[in-house]
């Protein structure tokens, strides 16, 4: 194992393990931009529209849950892989829109999965960098042997914490759950840079809500903001992306010692279609090679990886092997590049819940 | 400043021939907002190679203000 430190974050390989699946899961209520027009203004609604680039979303119910889309999605990629549920050693869920501030929604979903007892489950609290986390994580518990058989369930229902008269977030987000199926593979190496930098707090945040009220804090922009609601920051989140997503990509490419031409594919989390174009084009990536699906459901936040694994990548990733890279980005700051090897892959799609 | 200029024109949706260093940001004319800062960002960056800040574009009054931190960020 080598693992180093650079300006960018820590440089971590991790061999001997690989994704055997990966399930989405989207709730039933499709959300098209008409939506919007009663609340902003049809005009307002092409500003907004123009720049962050989702024509459509999906958004759960009331009584759905983050947990609900990931036990969907769990179940389905357990059955079609035909793993047992009591071969599962450990599950990780990623996410920021808990069931509960306690207990974990782990636990609930190891029960929901009928996991056996002797399961690791807890949570993450990460957002958009979550899925390249969560999968160094996972694969890092293969290779030392805590766990032969990993799920992590990755996903967000940023629709329950966007304040509606924002139109700076209103529109921009979509409800995603996610599990993939994370198992030993010889012969096979990841390479992850993670890195966080803490400054960036304030600029991406749900100001109230647990146990500490950011919104007491004398900061302007946060006036006349719903306290409970998702406050961005827009300006300073592409500041950061500018500085850290460029650097990221180069560096996640440089350490894995795999020459740019020979990745089928780089998968960006789907912040923001204007900020994607404009990353993809500095980080001097080929367009052709970087699907892009914030169209079809918005930001999904950490489900945003998987859900292209699921979908523009759908039909490759259940034939061939896939050289892939995969970078997430955003609160915290937070942020991680995963270089890997994907497929083929037993099971790969989208389900509705 | 052609290219820069064309940019702003598109940003701010207002007529290329009434884009100069005077215009005046919160006029009314345009709308001086959070999608218009992000673009800004993009737009000095593709230009330049500079990378503006967010918090200081939104407190530019003119586009000469912004040329300012141009400027500025350019020489360092």
């Amino acid at each position: 194992m080598i693992n180093q430190s650079s300006a960018v974050g820590r440089n971590v390989q991790v061999t001997g393990a690989g994704i055997a699946g990966v399930v989405s899961c989207l709730p039933e209520r499709r959300i098209s931009n008409a939506h919007f027009e009663a609340q902003f203004g049809e005009a307002a609604v092409k500003d907004v529209v123009k720049m962050i680039g989702v024509e459509n979303r999906y958004w759960t119910d009331e009584n759905t849950s983050t947990r609900d889309l990931c036990a969907k999605a769990g179940q389905h990629l357990l059955s079609n892989l035909n793993w047992l549920p009591e071969t599962v050693d450990a599950l990780i869920f990623v996410s920021q829109t808990p069931d509960f501030r306690l207990p974990a929604t782990a636990c609930a979903l190891q029960a929901d999965l009928g996991l056996s007892s002797a399961c690791i489950a807890f949570d993450i609290n990460l957002g958009c960098s979550g899925y390249p986390y969560a999968l160094w994580l996972g694969m890092t518990m293969v290779q030392t042997g805590a766990a032969q058989r990993v799920l992590l369930a990755v996903g967000d229902t940023i629709s329950k914490i966007v304040d509606p008269t924002d139109r700076s977030t209103a529109l921009l987000f979509g409800d995603a759950g996610t599990v993939t199926a994370i198992e030993s593979a010889t012969g096979q190496t990841a390479v992850f840079v993670l890195g966080t930098d803490g400054s960036g707090v304030s600029n991406l945040i749900v100001p109230k809500g647990a146990f500490k009220d950011y919104s007491q804090v004398n900061d302007p922009r946060l006036s006349g903001k719903a306290a409970d609601c998702l406050f961005m920051d827009g300006g300073e989140i592409f500041n950061f992306t500018l500085r850290a997503v460029p650097a990221l990509v180069s560096e996640t490419i440089k350490r894995s010692g795999v020459s740019l031409e020979k990745y089928d594919a780089f998968l960006f989390h789907q912040a923001n279609l204007f900020m994607l174009k404009h990353l993809i084009k500095k980080s001097k990536l080929p367009f052709e090679k970087t699907p892009i699906n914030i169209d079809q459901f918005g930001n999904t936040s950490c489900a945003s990886i998987p859900l292209l694994l699921t979908s523009s990548l759908k039909e490759r990733l259940r034939e061939e092997s896939m050289k892939l890279a995969m970078f997430g980005f955003g609160v915290g700051y937070s942020w991680a590049g995963v270089s890997l090897n994907v497929g083929p892959l037993k099971c790969v799609e989208i389900i509705k819940c | 400043m052609s290219e820069f200029y064309e940019g702003m024109a598109e940003i701010l949706e207002i007529d290329l021939i009434k884009i100069s260093s005077d215009f005046e940001l919160h006029s009314g004319e345009a709308a001086w907002d959070s999608l218009a800062i992000v673009s800004t960002i993009a737009l000095a960056d593709d230009c330049f190679g500079v990378m503006l800040e967010g918090k200081a574009l939104a407190g530019c009054r003119s586009i000469a203000d912004i040329e300012k931190l141009i400027i500025i960020l350019k020489k360092v």
